[in-house]
């Protein structure tokens, strides 16, 4: 399962586990992140049988793949290793034959964060990709999975998640033979290690900041405000996105004292 | 005192930093790293403990246990001092954990050697590479993981640890407080601070938007709010004895409008909040004192 | 060369200063407070001329200070006992990872009193150091400058911890040689860290490196073979140092006492070991032909050294002066574990004695020669393991 740190991909690896237990099977859920880190990626581990689950080693080849983030979804390392015609479930905002991801696979989509912003207000998608997995995969049923968020989400809070459930249990898409064979050859790592200098972070913006040149006065307020030195000042005194290593995290545009900058929603996010 | 003054037109344009790197988004952390690095330059050994990223930066770094901070920048500058090389410089890049509470020890006994070392605190006000939980510079009322709300709770029930001044009382060459809101003001004091010998101590606060709970475009807000509200005084003391304000607004804003916007702050009542701003008007009345007499008693 | 009636910890202190230690970080306790006040009396004298000496607030922190020293490329020293090595075993498994030559002297305190045990020093045996100990204060001066070259010697890179016996070593006086500095300059070049981390000679190519990259086994690996590699840098150093000063100590690793044609060896460290020497003439004058071999690097074990010797002899008495809670000695076991695969079966019996500080007499060695010789007789021990 894969997803970011802050959107419950690994609360929703417990909720399956739960689900497939009171369903009287074994299983467990395998969290796999370094140090606490909002926006980064992450992947958690299930298994499920029918007897006690023994070894502790990573899932390193799936039977099936799940991805919580629009981004993450784009990309190929969430359908490597999978068992043949293994399974690939995405949060998109697509129907399955516009996916590139590649392989002996099979896959379908569900547009998880838009049931998320209208259920739960919030683009939290774990719950919200868990009815699909129950409709499209029947590994699990519909009241199984929420039994168990009635677990981990009580009272009002259970219901928003339920809503979200049964919404993306009526809408997940069917399973779409994946039209590439062949994975590409230059692939984004998904590991992110806790500390050190990063390749690549536009994986993680949500929103980057459109800049109004006409607008700006040149102050420099958002250069010096980026926690991440992500904006470049040009030689015609203005600043520019640099793409690596902006976050979207909005600081600059919050910061712009004649809001120059607008925080945009990244397309496909 | 910091006698440079630097506009905003003098900043270095050179990044000391090794971007991106790998914290969270918004992270207060990683732009007092920024700033504080830009003006350090490169002859410097760069000592960490476990904290969380903030930045990669151009220098030789030294690690060491978590409790080991003060102890390994003694190790270094005395190191530094028998091999000949007293032009490089020892530079400790700390968080309040490694500050406050488990390397408190070895701090204050290098302020009370006065070893000839700079430690730059980043104070996130809690254990955020562990998830969040409460630090000796976690603030009164402040909702953790380790103190969470609820019936029993009204989160952390103990005030903020006055390690400015605490260190202070080690009468060392120099102690200032600073804000990521404020950048030139804390550049202007890492400038002061590099070339002075002796033990010193800079206290940056690095408002955190996973822990603290906000929105992550609102840090530099938070922290601009945090001054003016007089919950995060910007000052510097040396020696002990000479003391000065560097900010004084003509009036402090509410300390509502620094609490309200942080989730760790949600549950307070408004009693609770009341008894902070007390708190606040009390101790801003002391320091504007301290700051008439340009001493502070210790 | 001169010579002066000195304590044992006087004798560490001297080793320090001929080794031309740059940074020294001490916190006194019990039995090795003294050496802590040597060499601040060096430092207070000036006769050290760059020596930086730092009294450290507590052992954590020496041990810190000191690493941090080593890294930059000063060479350092620092020194403890019982609780105080257990308050430092957080960052001095640090010091071992980050391959830094460090020397420590560790003045056995037990972990269950004030009076000398090993339990300090084998409390810490995962620490990844190399471990030496020396029997009487000749042995700590000429082990103290040796123990540099050893650590600094690009094979080894570790460092090295040298323990020696509380009150009745370290507050024992003895006449000691001190050899010339010049002569010690010449055996013991300067120490070069490696790598340097001096910003102007560092590699930026090394900036930002992951956490964690890499084979996670590898470094356990280059770590093991390290540590073995002791075994001959330990024998050439001493012999070096036998040549050039006249003074040997066996091998370097172990030191043999009457085992030539003996029947049985026993085996002790420390100053037991000194103890038992004079038990064996009893023995030997006794028509009882016992030999001592005195175990000097128990990391890395002997192992080659008790292959060999295991041939010759009947069986093996090993001494141990701590016991680990379930576990008894661990000397041992690393004995046993050494001669398991071997064609012949060599009986190792084991003794457990002098804990917390209990008086270990010649007449007990003598009764525990006795025992061994019985055993290599063909009779049968009265336990595997005997108390003392």
């Amino acid at each position: 399962m894969h997803g970011r740190g802050g959107q419950g991909a690994v609360t929703a690896s417990r909720i399956i586990a739960t689900a497939a237990y009171e369903e009287g099977k074994y299983s467990q859920a395998i969290p796999m992140y370094g140090t606490e880190r909002r926006g980064a990626p992450l992947t958690a581990y299930v298994r499920i049988d029918d007897v006690r689950v023994r070894e502790r080693e990573l899932v390193h080849n799936p039977d099936i793949s799940l991805c919580f983030d629009p981004l993450i979804s784009l990309q190929q390392a969430v359908a490597n290793d999978l068992k043949p015609k293994g399974k690939v479930l995405l949060n998109v905002p697509f129907t399955p034959d516009k996916s590139e991801l590649a392989g002996d696979i099979e896959i379908a989509t569900v547009n998880a964060t838009s049931i998320a912003l209208e259920t739960l207000g919030r683009p939290i998608t774990n719950t919200a990709l868990l009815g699909a997995f129950a409709k499209a995969t029947s590994i699990v049923k519909l009241e199984s999975v929420e039994k168990a968020i009635k677990k981990y989400f009580p009272g009002r809070l259970g219901d928003m998640n339920i809503a979200a459930v049964r919404k993306s249990y009526e809408l997940v898409s069917p399973w779409v033979t994946a039209k590439n064979k062949v994975a590409p050859k230059i692939q984004v790592d998904l590991n992110v290690g806790g500390y050190g200098a990063l390749k690549d972070v536009s994986s993680w913006r949500v929103f980057y900041p459109a800049i109004n040149e006409e607008k700006c006065i040149g102050c420099k307020t958002c250069w010096i405000s980026c926690p991440e030195a992500a904006l470049e000042w040009k030689a015609n005194n203005k600043p520019a996105m640099v793409d690596r290593a902006c976050k979207g995290c909005g600081v600059c545009a919050n910061e712009c004292p004649v809001k120059a900058i607008e925080m945009k929603r990244v397309e496909g996010a | 005192m910091s006698t440079q003054r630097m506009t905003r037109a003098q900043v270095p344009m050179e990044e000391m930093i090794l971007a991106p790197g790998s914290t969270c988004q918004g992270c207060g952390a990683a732009m007092a790293a920024r700033l504080t690095f830009k003006v350090l330059g490169p002859n410097l050994i760069r000592h960490g403990i476990p904290c969380c990223p903030d930045h990669v930066t151009k220098h030789p770094r030294v690690g060491a246990v978590f409790e080991g901070g003060g102890a390994s920048l003694t190790g270094t500058s005395r190191g530094l001092k028998a091999i000949g090389r007293t032009d490089v410089k020892a530079v400790g890049f700390f968080g309040d954990g490694g500050t406050y509470d488990i390397g408190f020890q070895g701090l204050s006994a290098a302020a009370e050697r006065n070893e000839n070392i700079l430690v730059i605190t980043k104070d996130n006000e809690a254990y955020m590479n562990t998830g969040g939980q409460r630090s000796g510079g976690t603030p009164k009322y402040a909702e953790t993981t380790t103190n969470p709300v609820g019936p029993n709770s009204r989160g952390k029930n103990e005030p903020k640890k006055n390690i400015p001044m605490i260190f202070a009382a080690h009468y060392v060459p120099y102690i200032a407080t600073a804000s990521v809101a404020f950048p030139e003001d804390l550049m202007q004091k890492v400038m002061y601070a590099k070339d002075i010998e002796g033990f010193r101590l800079i206290l940056i606060q690095a408002p955190c938007p996973v822990g603290w709970r906000f929105d992550p475009a609102k840090t530099v807000e938070l922290a601009r709010a945090g001054v003016q509200a007089g919950v995060w005084p910007l000052y510097e003391i040396e020696h002990g004895t000479t003391f000065k304000l560097n900010y004084k607004p003509k009036e402090l804003k509410p300390v509502s409008e620094y609490l309200k916007p942080q989730s760790r702050f949600r549950h307070m009542t408004e009693i609770e909040v009341n008894e902070i701003q007390a708190n606040v008007a009390a101790n801003w009345q002391r320091l504007l004192k301290a700051d008439e007499m340009k001493t502070v008693v210790l | 060369m001169s010579y002066e009636v000195m304590v044992g910890n006087k004798a560490t202190a001297v080793g320090c200063k001929l080794a031309r230690v740059k940074v020294a970080a001490v916190f006194p306790i019990t039995p090795q407070t003294t050496i802590t006040e040597y060499l601040s009396e060096i430092y207070a004298s000036g006769e050290l001329p760059g020596f930086e000496f730092v009294n450290a607030e507590g052992e954590l922190s020496s041990q810190v200070i000191v690493q941090a020293a080593e890294a930059v490329g000063a060479r350092s020293f620092t020194c403890t006992s019982g609780p105080g090595l257990l308050y430092m075993h957080h960052p001095m498994q640090e010091t071992a990872a980050k391959r830094l030559p460090l020397v420590m002297a560790v003045v056995h305190r037990s972990v269950k009193s004030m009076q000398p045990d090993h339990s300090d020093l084998m409390s810490q045996q995962w620490q990844g150091w190399l471990h030496i100990y020396v029997e009487n204060a000749q042995e700590i001066l000429d082990t103290t400058v040796m123990a540099y070259k050893i650590a600094e010697d690009k094979r080894i890179r570790l460092p090295v911890a040298i323990g020696y016996d509380g009150y009745v070593l370290s507050y024992t006086a003895e006449p000691v040689e001190i050899p010339a500095q010049e002569e010690v300059d010449a055996f013991l070049p300067p120490y070069k860290p490696m790598p340097s981390i001096l910003p102007d000679q560092v590699d930026p190519k090394t900036f930002g490196a992951g956490w964690g990259d890499g084979d996670p086994m590898k470094p356990w690996q280059l770590h093991n073979e390290a540590a073995l590699n002791g075994e001959t840098v330990i024998k050439e150093v001493f012999a070096e140092w036998g040549k050039k000063f006249g003074r040997t100590y066996g091998n370097g690793m172990i030191a043999l006492y009457r085992v030539e044609g003996a029947d049985c060896i026993i085996t002790a460290m420390g100053t037991i070991a000194g103890t038992t020497m004079a038990a064996i003439d009893k023995l030997w004058a006794d028509g009882k032909k016992v030999g001592l071999v005195k175990i000097r690097s128990f990391l890395p074990f002997p192992r080659k050294d008790f292959q060999e010797i295991a041939k010759n002899v009947g069986a093996i008495g090993v001494f141990d002066r701590s016991c680990q809670p379930g576990m008894w000695g661990p000397v041992y076991h690393q004995m046993r574990s050494t001669l398991y695969d071997e064609d012949k079966k060599t009986p190792v019996i084991g003794f457990i004695g002098g804990l917390s500080g209990k008086e270990v007499r010649v007449a007990d060695m003598y009764k525990l020669g006795e025992k061994t010789l019985k055993v290599a007789k063909g009779g049968k021990p009265e336990a595997p393991i005997q108390w003392v």
